[in-house]
């Protein structure tokens, strides 16, 4: 299986001198091809700050970050916003549709970001929005939209240029548990069937069940208990979205 | 222009309130430059339509050709200077006078030069003056009541002349222009009102070849001034244009300064709308596009519908109002108008440039 996201001894220490704080010290997590990983930890661990330097938001101190296989540890903002759009695909916490946009735009916004346009890319977008169930919901605004059917709109933006990657920061935050428990359900069940690597962070312990490998970030550093891999059998069903 | 677009199709309301408030002010801006361009032509036609280049007044008079007296042998001394020069006496003053039979006063504007040069004007209606009490005035007073063989004179004087042409846009100081024979002027002059010593007010001057300075040094007691400062020397010429263009200014200020803040705000009410926007792989240079594109096309569509309206109130305002509208004058404004809104825009393009990708994951900054 490829390994799609590798994190090398990632250090990151923000400010400098009596200031300074160090956020994250010697992570290293590598995740395969159809892997979903849950990341939690206490508040101010550091999950925010590793999920941003796998994201290619943030610079890491010093260590590697492989996307794809493609080492973007010393890239510039613009050709880092170019290995987001291409390689990865992000689910925030809330409010992260455009509110202007109908639901079929969030997603052609996307793929027009990555320079696609045309019947291809709307041909795309109405399959992935028929995965999540919203291919009715297709003319509406966000606003017209419920938390749950917004964060299912998410989850299919995050898929439409076909990333490596998957990047999750708490999107069941702002659902309420069985709502939450579908979205991450249909994450799950994305990412396997399409082959991607995810990683989400978390403080919703309910939904851990659904998830390959569960890491601990404390105080900064990455724990992996091995007993703590849940059992894959479990079948996500996608008849209880919300 | 993909967000551009959508986001003025659902802000309908915001954007059409700030597009209503830039229609008014552009439309403002362009009556009050109307205005400003039919004052200016209602003080200073006759100079400015005058084939003319320089003239020469005396020494002192301060720009002003009312103030200017000439000897007569100025016109030969100029005329010996260059062969290239043609030279034209001007005799001007101010009347006002009653048309034969009725007790209303008439100001006028009195020209008096050489009925065959070229400062006789081209006549619309009538035709030229052939006898000395015969004058040709502007049209502007047909709205008096004048027309061709009518007689306008003053009774103290005793003197009449006759009306026998009409010219377009002479005037001079506000007040309709009348036209006559230098020669029957200067007697007229010397009989009626006693002055000993002919004179002329200026000598109007065209040449190709002849500066300015070249003039001014080879003539004594005199002094040169172009034609646009002879317009600018009309008696409260500047003083009026001076207070249209600062008003103008004013409005195109106004104009970029709510643009600028409008956009602004809305861009402060969307920093986190931008993160999000740039984590998932929008560069400024793509945002920045889009706001610039919301910013001219508003600016755009504003202007063109106050130049609609303002064209809808020049068919309606009065004949005798002046008023009116240069094509270059009004695309000078509205290119004006559409630039500082863009110069307006450039605040909020900062404020885009400075959006973190990283605000749209927790709490990281
Ligand atoms: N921009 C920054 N400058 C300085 N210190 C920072 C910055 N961002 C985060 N930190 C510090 O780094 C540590 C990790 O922060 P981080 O946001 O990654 O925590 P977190 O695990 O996401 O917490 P939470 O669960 O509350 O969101 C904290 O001690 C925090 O104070
Ligand atoms: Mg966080």
């Amino acid at each position: 299986m490829k390994e799609k996201l590798v994190l090398e001894n990632v250090n990151k220490i923000y400010g400098d001198g009596e200031t300074a704080v160090t956020a994250l010290q010697k992570v290293s997590l590598t995740v395969k091809e159809g892997e979903f990983v849950a990341v939690v930890g206490p508040s101010g661990s550091g999950k925010s700050t590793f999920l941003s330097i796998a994201g290619a938001l943030l610079s890491p101190t010093s260590g590697r970050i492989l996307i794809n296989q493609k080492d973007v540890t010393h890239l510039t903002s613009r050709e880092m916003s170019d290995v987001r759009v291409k390689n990865l695909g992000f689910i925030f916490q809330a409010s992260n549709l455009v509110p202007y946009l109908k639901v079929l735009d969030q997603l052609l916004l996307v793929s027009k970001l990555a320079g696609k346009v045309g019947k291809e890319a709307e041909q795309k977008a109405k399959e992935l929005l028929d995965q999540v169930g919203l291919l009715h919901r297709m003319n509406y605004y966000p606003e017209k939209l419920s938390g749950g059917e917004r964060q299912r709109v998410a989850i299919a933006r995050a898929f439409m240029n076909d990333p490596g990657v998957i990047l999750a920061d708490e999107p069941t935050a702002s659902l309420d548990s069985k709502r939450g428990r579908a979205v991450v359900e249909l994450m799950a069940s994305e990412v396997k069937q399409r082959g991607k690597a995810a990683v989400m962070v978390t403080h919703d312990e309910r939904v851990l069940d659904l998830c390959d490998r569960i890491v601990t970030i404390k105080d900064g550093m990455l724990y992996e208990k091995k007993a703590d891999i849940v059992n894959k059998d479990k079948k996500p069903e996608a008849s209880v979205l919300g | 222009m993909f967000l551009a677009l959508r986001e003025l199709k659902y802000s309908k309301g915001r954007y059409g309130l700030i597009g209503l408030i830039m229609v008014l002010v552009a439309w403002l801006t362009f009556i009050v430059s109307g205005l400003a361009n039919g004052l200016s032509s209602d003080n200073a036609s006759i100079l400015k339509n005058m084939d003319a280049d320089y003239f020469v007044l005396q020494s002192d008079s301060e720009h002003k050709l009312t103030r200017s007296a000439l000897p007569v042998e100025k016109l030969d001394e100029v005329r010996q200077l260059n062969g290239d020069i043609q030279a034209e006496p001007l005799s001007q003053t101010m009347l006002s006078v009653y048309q034969t039979g009725s007790n209303k006063k008439i100001d006028i504007a009195v020209f008096a030069i050489e009925p065959e040069g070229t400062l006789m004007p081209s006549i619309t209606e009538g035709q030229n003056m052939a006898a000395n009490d015969e004058i040709v005035v502007d049209s502007s007073l047909k709205e008096k009541g004048i027309k061709l063989g009518d007689t306008i004179g003053d009774k103290d004087l005793g003197i009449e002349w006759k009306v026998v042409g009409f010219t377009k846009n002479q005037k001079f100081s506000h007040t309709p222009v009348v036209f006559m024979d230098i020669q029957y002027f200067s007697d007229l002059m010397q009989a009626s009102m006693g002055k000993k010593v002919a004179s002329y007010n200026s000598i109007v001057i065209k040449s190709d070849s002849v500066n300015k300075d070249t003039l001014q040094k080879n003539l004594t007691d005199a002094e040169v001034i172009t034609k646009q400062e002879a317009v600018q020397g009309i008696p409260g010429f500047k003083e009026e244009q001076g207070s249209l263009t600062m008003m103008i200014a004013f409005l195109i200020v106004i104009a970029a300064f709510i643009q600028a803040v409008f956009f602004y705000v809305i861009t402060l009410q969307k920093i986190s709308q931008f993160g999000v926007l740039k984590a998932i792989g929008a560069k400024t240079s793509y945002l920045a596009t889009n706001l610039v594109g919301q910013v001219l096309l508003l600016a755009i569509v504003a202007v063109a519908i106050s130049i609609g309206l303002t064209f809808g109130v020049s068919a309606i305002l009065p004949e005798s109002m002046p008023f009116e509208l240069g094509t270059d004058i009004l695309s000078q404004y509205s290119g004006l108008l559409i630039l500082v809104s863009i110069i307006g825009a450039l605040l909020s393009l900062n404020r885009i440039a400075k959006v973190d990708a990283i605000e749209a994951i927790g709490r990281v900054e």
